[in-house]
């Protein structure tokens, strides 16, 4: 059994069933043909089943054919990267696009990968810059900005 | 003999000085936004608009056009260098052509990246000069039960891109599905799945989802410990940076194959070239002699698509000249664009306007050759960045992400969405769910749906309407086939595996 | 001797033109990036570009002084996308404005992201917006939405568009009479291709349906092009479209027109009756696009853009503009279009309700 397929498998077969129930809400049939509900009924319960044929299949299967053993310390480190990255995300409206990837740039260098604080701040400086140039300056796309202008 | 008099009196518009710098500029401009994720062709070319007014209508379409096939040209080198998909039909090229760049022949993806789109875009440009009067004609047969027979088919490619478990890979789609409906339902006005958002009326853009589970996915997942491997191979020396005659060997076929189904899906305004990338890939899997290794790195996992996305501009041009059908967001602005110019795009197009369209026929054949020439030196150059530190590399990564994110709307509100898909990437890694069928469900479940739905209306609830015209027939019976395939050959795998 | 001239000509445009790309990224979209480092470095938040030689319209008040963000509610080559490059060009062509205006684009829900966008930049003076029906019929039809044009401020008027019914040029209806009673035969055989429910095309239908007791399918289609490629396939009999477009088509026989939706017959059709002459008695649906401005727009601002856009109404650029898109003169001014944005919201409501289309507001 491989735990998870069925806690994926679990989580699939809730999401078909809010899918079904909100579509059960929508009007199946119209007078002119199928109404916004048809689409969604028939692949929300496509998936309820499908998810149900993943967990019955894995409490069927022999205990040996176990998933790899997941190692948490990994999974750890790539949860704190990318609450790095939603932390970045939320401050562009603050600091704008340049200041807050930079930040997450030195956060990478530095923590993650605990390069010397120099080294990390010559990335990170050196990122943003290059961002900066080849982005808004050079292409003219657009980047958010924050309250200090930039 | 109309044609080839046609042709030489183009090539005699195509190549006075001013048009050929013109066809160069736009093909530049289209490297450029080609390789930029998120920037397309679209609102490069609308930006480019009141520029053009200032032009002879041939210089100007001959530069328009540029930019759109030369989009395409670029589209791949993100895709292939960085797993983010700078286009959505540049998704499928992520899948061998990143693990391609990752086995240290990151060059020989490009390169061959590039000679798909060389072969390719020359081949929709003959067929364009060839047929496109009669092709046209049969472009219109084509009505909504024929695009949900050929949506279809597309799903069913989903078993071709399944990985161990075809049951994962289904239900990965599904997801899909569930994402493509969300937003305003265009026949009814009804929200769905917004969770009174404002900001999810118009449903997700597709790059987001892209960028978010390949790119964004892939880094987290390569981050997991702090060793690894600490760069990249890059080859030395400019002759191990392009193809070698057994890669481009094992593409012949997909050069073929790329440019065929490019071409006829090009010509069907309603399909688009993501949908022609993905069929292309599955075919040269099916047909393959070695399908396990697809996913893995393989040349023809580049060619395929690559060659697809490439002819489909010819082919997107065939209704968009001879009917004034534009098939595609890009092709609606040219139509729009001739229409400015006072131009009329439709049946009497080549009678009336022979200087223009034998002028950009000409124009596309050389600016094939202008794009491949501009693209072959560029690409030791743009492998250097795989010689960056991972380090370095990672948080780069994250940030063209967020740029390419953020250029398609403007809005925080994507970037938010960007960080929920990168993690739903990372864990559909861990889980072993394969993130290409996911792409597949949200780009063709929105127009599988609408499809089915007019064509119901169309039969008046009549479900015969589906398998009661030839094409859609056709293209159903083959759907059947993909999908069953694979299950006999498990049951048969099965009856061996109990006869021994 | 004249043909080298005009490729040196075109080479020169093509120096001056690549100059300005690199120097402003792609030309109407935003301040050059170098004023904008500049304007960093000095710790100024406002930024300023010098006028560009050509002294403003007025002087009264409020003149803009950095460049205009035109909004629009749709992405690049739709129909207000479209008319709102066209004035940026007319104005830079005509030196009206000191300033260059940039499109903005801000699609999404039908106009609801670009109003809620509008909304946004309360008392802002160089933000204005073109708005469209949409803008009056999207917050009706949206649960989401939580801005309408009364939160807004309507500046003026500028177009009304009228619309044609056509068929394939081998179909055998010759009038809308013809198709409307063939409907009534046949009850949901016949199908009209258009967009979304909202549009006129289904409003339109939905009235005439009512008014003659007919009934024929509206099957909705993204986009133009697949609306167009379906009436041609002979998919469907019958869909609506703008008279330019159709006058091309008409030009090269691949269509038929057969009947306009318009107040009065427009001067390029003088010979094809509006459905209201065929004796159907259906208020008109008019098709409408103006300029809008935040809310709270200061005073002298609203009153510099009033008299901005009569000044842009009377020069040439704009009249061939209109001339060669067939779109009629619509102008209002803002004291009308005020009071216009007032009333329209039920008459729009009373439509959409006869339409058979659910109402939230």
């Amino acid at each position: 059994m491989n735990r998870g397929e069925v806690v994926s498998g679990v989580a699939l077969a809730a999401l078909g069933g809010y899918i079904v129930s909100e579509a059960a809400r929508w009007e199946y049939l119209g007078p002119d043909g199928p109404g916004p509900g048809f689409f969604p009924l028939w692949y929300g319960a496509v998936m309820i089943v499908l998810s149900a044929v993943l967990v019955v299949q894995n409490f069927l299967a022999k205990a040996t054919v176990a998933g790899r053993p997941v190692n948490w310390r990994e999974v750890g480190r790539v949860l704190i990267v990318w609450a790095g990255f939603v932390v970045s995300v939320a401050l562009l409206k603050v600091l704008g696009f340049i200041l807050s990837f930079g930040l997450f740039v030195l956060f990478v260098v530095a923590g993650m990968y605990r390069r010397p604080l120099r080294v990390a701040i010559s990335v990170a400086v050196g990122c943003a810059a290059g961002f900066y140039l080849v982005f808004p300056f050079a292409l003219d796309v657009r980047l958010p900005i924050g309250v200090l202008g930039f | 003999m109309e044609i080839f008099s046609g042709l030489l009196h183009g090539f005699a518009v195509a190549l006075t000085p001013a048009n050929i710098m013109w066809c160069f500029v736009g093909c530049f401009l289209g490297t450029i936004v080609g390789i930029l994720p998120g920037l397309g062709p679209p609102a490069t070319i609308a930006m480019l608009l009141p520029l053009t007014f200032l032009m002879n209508p041939t210089s100007a379409v001959i530069m328009l056009a540029g930019i759109y096939y030369g989009a395409k040209y670029g589209g791949s080198t993100t895709s292939i260098l960085l797993n983010v998909p700078g286009e959505s039909a540049s998704v499928v090229t992520c899948l061998d052509g990143y693990q391609m760049a990752r086995n240290g022949r990151g060059g020989a993806a490009l390169g061959i990246a590039a000679i798909a789109s060389f072969v390719a875009g020359t081949f929709g440009v003959i067929m364009l000069m060839l047929v496109a009067p009669p092709l046209a004609k049969f472009a219109l047969q084509f009505s909504s039960p024929e695009y949900f027979a050929l949506m279809c088919m597309g799903l069913a490619m989903v078993v071709l891109l399944a990985g161990k478990s075809i049951l994962k890979a289904f239900l990965a789609m599904l997801v899909g599905l569930w994402m493509a409906g969300m937003g305003t339902d265009l026949f009814t006005a009804q929200s769905r799945f917004t969770f009174g958002q404002a900001d999810l009326l118009d449903g997700i853009a597709f790059v987001i989802v892209a960028i978010g589970v390949f790119a964004i996915g892939e880094v987290l997942g390569n981050m997991e410990t702090r060793e690894g491997v600490p760069m990249l191979p890059v080859p030395k020396g400019l002759r191990n940076l392009l193809p070698n005659m057994e890669e481009l060997k094992a593409c012949r076929f997909a050069f073929l194959n790329g440019s065929v189904i490019g071409f006829i899906i090009g010509i069907l305004p309603g399909a688009g070239s993501t949908i022609a990338s993905f069929i292309s890939y599955g075919i040269e899997k099916a047909v393959s002699r070695r399908p396990e290794k697809f996913g893995t790195g393989v040349p023809e996992g580049v060619a395929a698509p690559e060659g697809a996305n490439n002819a489909e501009t010819g082919g997107a041009l065939v209704p968009m000249l001879t009917l004034g059908i534009p098939g595609s967001g890009t092709t609606a602005i040219l139509l729009a664009a001739f229409v400015l110019w006072g131009l009329k795009p439709g049946p009497l197009m080549i009678q009336e306007n022979p200087e223009l369209f034998w002028g950009l026929v000409a124009s596309m054949y050389i600016g094939n050759v202008i794009l491949l020439i501009m693209n072959i030196p560029l690409i030791p150059l743009f492998a250097q960045i795989l010689k960056l530190p991972l380090y370095i590399l990672y948080p780069i990564i994250f940030g063209i992400g967020m740029v390419g994110v953020y250029s398609v709307s403007d809005s925080l509100f994507d970037l938010s969405l960007l960080t929920f898909f990168g993690l739903l990437g990372y864990a559909m890694r861990k889980l072993d769910y394969p993130q290409a069928p996911l792409i597949l469900g949200m780009v063709l479940g929105d127009a599988m749906e609408r499809a089915l739905r007019q064509s119901l209306m169309m039969s008046q609830g009549d479900l015969s309407i589906l398998v009661s015209r030839p094409l859609s027939a056709g293209m159903l019976v083959i759907t059947a086939v993909i999908l069953i395939v694979p299950v006999f050959r498990r049951v048969n795998a099965l009856r061996l595996k109990a006869i021994d | 001797m004249e043909e080298k001239a005009r490729v040196h000509k075109e080479v020169g445009r093509v120096k001056e033109n690549m100059f300005r790309i690199a120097a402003h990224g792609a030309i109407t979209r935003r301040p050059a990036p170098g004023v904008r480092f500049m304007g960093v470095l000095a710790g100024i938040l406002t930024l300023t570009m010098a006028a560009t030689g050509s002294p403003p319209v007025v002087a009264q008040g409020f003149t803009p002084t950095r460049p205009i963000e035109f909004v629009v509610h749709t992405g690049p080559g739709g129909g207000n996308d479209l008319l709102a490059r066209a004035i940026s060009s007319i104005v830079e062509k005509e030196k009206l404005l000191p300033v260059r205006m940039q499109v903005t684009n801000k699609p999404g829900g039908g106009g609801i992201k670009a109003m809620a966008y509008m909304n946004e930049k309360k008392g802002e003076d160089h933000t204005i917006a073109l708005f469209a029906n949409t803008w009056f019929n999207g917050p009706l039809m949206s649960k989401e939405a939580r801005v309408t044009m009364n939160e807004l401020t309507p500046i003026v008027r500028l177009v009304t568009e009228p619309g044609v019914v056509v068929v394939k040029s081998d179909s055998p209806y010759k009038t809308l009479k013809d198709f409307i009673e063939d409907a009534k035969k046949r009850p949901g055989e016949l199908k009209q291709s258009g967009g979304s429910i909202g549009s006129r095309d289904n409003i339109v239908r939905n009235l005439l349906m009512l008014n003659t007791g007919a009934n024929w399918a509206f099957i909705s289609f993204p986009g133009g092009g697949e609306r167009l490629a379906a009436l041609l396939g002979g998919h469907v009999q019958v869909m609506f479209m703008d008279p330019q477009e159709a006058g091309d088509r008409l030009r090269d026989g691949t269509l038929r027109l057969i009947a306009q939706v318009a107040e009065k017959r427009i001067a390029a059709f003088p010979d094809l009756p509006t459905i209201q002459e065929f004796g159907y008695n259906i208020p008109n649906y008019v098709t409408l696009r103006g300029v809008v401005g935040p809310p709270e727009m200061p005073a002298e601002a609203l009153k510099f853009w009033e008299s901005f856009f009569m000044k842009l109404r009377n020069s040439p650029g704009w009249k061939k503009h209109l001339k060669d898109n067939l779109f009629e003169d619509g102008f209002m001014t803002t004291a009308e279009v005020q009071k216009f944005a007032k009333e329209h919201p039920a008459s729009v409501r009373d439509m959409l309700k006869a339409a058979g289309i659910k109402t939230y507001r």
